[in-house]
């Protein structure tokens, strides 16, 4: 049981969100994946509209040269 | 279309035996970290990588980590060895590889593995001990931290 509340202290100290965890754990695998699947589309349309961004940034900064 | 799991239903359909390790296996033990990729272990045999090519044809994989894409329909040509594969395609990067570090080979990660199910097809998954153990020993500070986690997760399932 020591180990048990050490694992879950160090995660928590480390940042980990506990209750999201919880959450995850009541989910089948297949529902896991599926939601990451979600999470993951957000995180490359981020990407996406970053470097879109960013690569309009250096055009107008190259024609301002 | 990007999909993790779709690429995995694909996986499961092509006859290749293999373990899903890495990032996306803490994400079907229960870890909220986002990871980019599917990282499968499997025994890389030239009858394998035919059946990968196969499977993966309609979806243009290529190689990754070369300096020139390549395409994986091509490379490696039909009798050569691989050790690993490390392909993009349309669904999704795919890691495929013949040994985990700090674990072993196919066969030793197989022996602890755990099956669960995804849209009807039965696929196996590294141990949670298994994989904090790789991620340990591949000590990188993503990895020690991603272990941290998964002790905790390990440490709700046990209670």
């Amino acid at each position: 049981m020591k180990d048990v509340a050490h694992a879950i202290e160090d995660a928590e100290r480390a940042g980990f969100d506990l209750a999201l965890i919880d959450e995850s754990l009541r989910l089948t695998h297949e529902e896991r994946a599926r939601q990451h699947d979600q999470a993951l589309a957000l995180v490359l349309e981020f990407d996406r509209i970053r470097s879109e961004r960013n690569a309009k940034l250096e055009s107008s900064s190259a024609a301002t040269l | 279309m990007q999909s993790l799991s779709h690429l995995l239903q694909r996986l499961s359909d092509s006859g290749v035996d293999f373990v899903v390790i890495g990032g996306f296996a803490g994400v079907l033990h229960g870890s909220a970290l986002v990871t980019r990729d599917l990282d499968i272990c499997a025994v890389l045999s030239l009858e394998n990588v035919e059946r990968l090519r196969e499977t993966l044809k309609d979806l243009h994989p290529s190689h990754r980590m070369t300096p020139q894409p390549l395409s994986f329909l091509h490379v490696p040509k039909p009798g050569e060895n691989v050790r690993n594969l490390y392909l993009k395609t349309d669904w999704g990067i795919i890691d495929i590889i013949s040994t985990v570090t700090g674990l072993g080979d196919f066969e030793r990660v197989k022996s602890q593995a755990e099956s669960f199910q995804i849209a009807g097809r039965t696929c196996r998954l590294i141990s949670i001990e298994d994989l904090i153990q790789a991620k340990e020993a591949l000590g990188r500070d993503k990895d020690l931290l991603a272990a941290r986690e998964l002790k905790a997760i390990a440490a709700k399932r046990s209670k």
